[in-house]
């Protein structure tokens, strides 16, 4: 359920706290210490270089998405663009009128920690048990010292942090390429490999089996959405305004975005993965 | 702490020995920080606080942000293949270009500034290369990691791309003008960049207000 809705507005600066290490971890991986053997790797074949500039380097392997169907996603983007600005951006500014900005984050723990089962299973699923473990005592220490979740004293407090796990970033550890994009009217950008992952979460989230019917279903997943914006003012805006074509630079940035997150952000170097050159 | 006894202990060194080279060369974390705290010493600055002053902030900012960023390696990167296909005149246009879109997208950020905390996490370095790792903890209480690649030239270390969350800004934008460059030609390309730079401040103006007045009712966040 993490994987597709928050993202429609995210990304570019992103506030969402979405993240699968602990601060103090945060990529403690190990200087590579391989000579620049560089150039072209696999994955940057699409990306011939130019030549004559061995101080042209990537930080990051470019990603070519396939995006067999571009012209409905442009259509879809164009729809989720509109929904935002007509929608989506007035009601959670009239929301946040009515409801204190405390009260929010109030609201968006209690459905993050509802929807332990999701991390919960996911993190064990990729064998990080010591994730896992620590979804477990968020789980009980929020219900209780947090009542009902509302609270999120176990980061607070404690300094364990959520780990931002769903069945998307599973099957990417497992091997699954995220295959063809997607920008789904509603939900936004996503591609084969999430949309899947996106379904089977639904299963494994709670809060589908605590409501009577499909139509509560959606209107709390509204409600949700509704809240989360509420909290991210004008970070939608801002991604627009840095792009050139929003499009093209959600789409890349979703891929980005969901790479990183599937290695929980590590293997870094400081060396860059590659350079331009002539091929 | 260890830190900066070690930086004591080096400031000693190069005072006895004279070694001036020495000085910034392993310290890529160092001058990310202190670009850093120029900005934002030049946004809390009450000589050039207002709008009246807006423009001659810019200007003082966006000399402390050219001294940190490389932008030509920044803007051959992102035209990727395309660079070659460019004349010379085009290339140095490209670039003012590029760096101007990217500086006014980071000043509106850096405008609306209200207190976030900025986590140095460290660096790692290989060669001429680095990665300087930083969290930025918003108001709100959530983590944004940030990672500032550099490479240096000759005591300086030059940033040549930035990651948020993992996502690459120079990758995000060859993206974009290889979208552009393919479907038409350099010219729709510098229009499209052009009125970007021209619309963004009049468009922000309005709703910045907003979320910062937000931002702070909350800082006691939960």
């Amino acid at each position: 359920m993490k994987a597709a809705f928050p993202l429609f507005a995210i990304v570019i600066l992103v506030g969402s706290g979405c993240r699968s290490t602990p601060p103090g971890q945060v990529r403690a991986a190990g200087v590579s210490s391989q000579p620049v053997a560089i150039a072209e790797q696999k994955g940057g074949a699409d990306l011939p270089g130019i030549g004559e500039s061995p101080d042209v380097v990537l930080s990051a392997q470019p990603i070519a998405v396939p995006d067999p169907i571009e012209p409905v996603n442009r259509a879809f983007f164009y729809f989720n663009d509109k929904l935002y600005f007509w929608v989506l951006s007035p009601v959670s500014k009239g929301y946040a009128k009515i409801l204190p900005q405390p009260a929010r984050r109030c609201v968006k723990n209690f459905f993050s920690n509802i929807a332990t089962p999701v991390r919960l299973v996911n993190c064990t699923l990729q064998a990080e048990f010591e994730g896992a473990w620590v979804e477990l005592e968020r789980f009980a220490i929020n219900t209780t010292v947090g009542v009902a979740g509302f609270g999120d004293p176990a980061r607070n407090r404690w300094n364990m942090e959520k780990r931002d796990e769903d069945l998307g970033q599973t099957l990417g550890r497992y091997g699954l390429g995220p295959s063809i994009y997607f920008d789904w009217p509603v939900l936004g950008p996503s591609n084969v490999r999430d949309t899947v992952g996106y379904v089977g979460d639904l299963f494994l989230d709670p809060i589908n089996y605590l409501v009577p019917n499909y139509a509560y279903s959606v209107g709390i997943k509204a409600y949700e959405t509704v809240n989360g914006t509420s909290l991210r003012p004008g970070e939608y805006e801002d991604f627009k305004e840095a792009a050139i074509d929003p499009y093209v630079a959600l789409r890349d940035a979703y891929y980005q975005y969901r790479r990183n997150q599937i290695s929980n952000g590590e293997g870094q170097t400081a060396r860059p993965v590659g350079t331009l050159t002539a091929e | 702490m260890k830190q900066s006894s070690k930086q004591t202990l080096l400031v000693l060194l190069l005072l006895i020995f004279g070694v001036p080279a020495f000085a910034m060369a392993g310290a890529p974390t160092d001058q990310i920080r202190q670009t850093t705290e120029k900005i934002l010493a030049i946004v809390d600055a009450p000589a050039l606080k207002g709008p009246d002053k807006e423009a001659e902030r810019q200007k003082q900012m966006r000399q402390v942000v050219d001294e940190r960023f490389d932008w030509a390696a920044m803007a051959r990167s992102a035209l990727g293949k395309h660079w070659r296909e460019l004349s010379e005149a085009q290339r140095a246009e490209f670039t003012g270009l590029f760096s101007e879109l990217i500086e006014k997208n980071y000043m509106s950020k850096v405008e609306s500034y209200s207190g976030e905390k900025i986590l140095y996490k460290g660096d790692k370095v290989d060669g001429t290369f680095g990665v300087v790792e930083v969290v930025i903890v918003t108001l709100r209480g959530t983590d944004i990691p940030v990672s500032y690649r550099v490479l240096k030239k000759d005591t300086s270390w030059l940033v040549y791309d930035v990651s948020i969350e993992g996502v690459s800004l120079v990758n995000n934008y060859r993206s974009q003008i290889g979208t552009i460059l393919n479907s038409s030609s350099y010219d729709t390309l510098i229009v499209r960049i052009k009125s970007k730079i021209a619309a963004g401040p009049a468009e922000s103006a309005g709703k910045k207000a907003q979320p910062a007045a937000e931002q702070k009712k909350g800082e006691s966040a939960l």
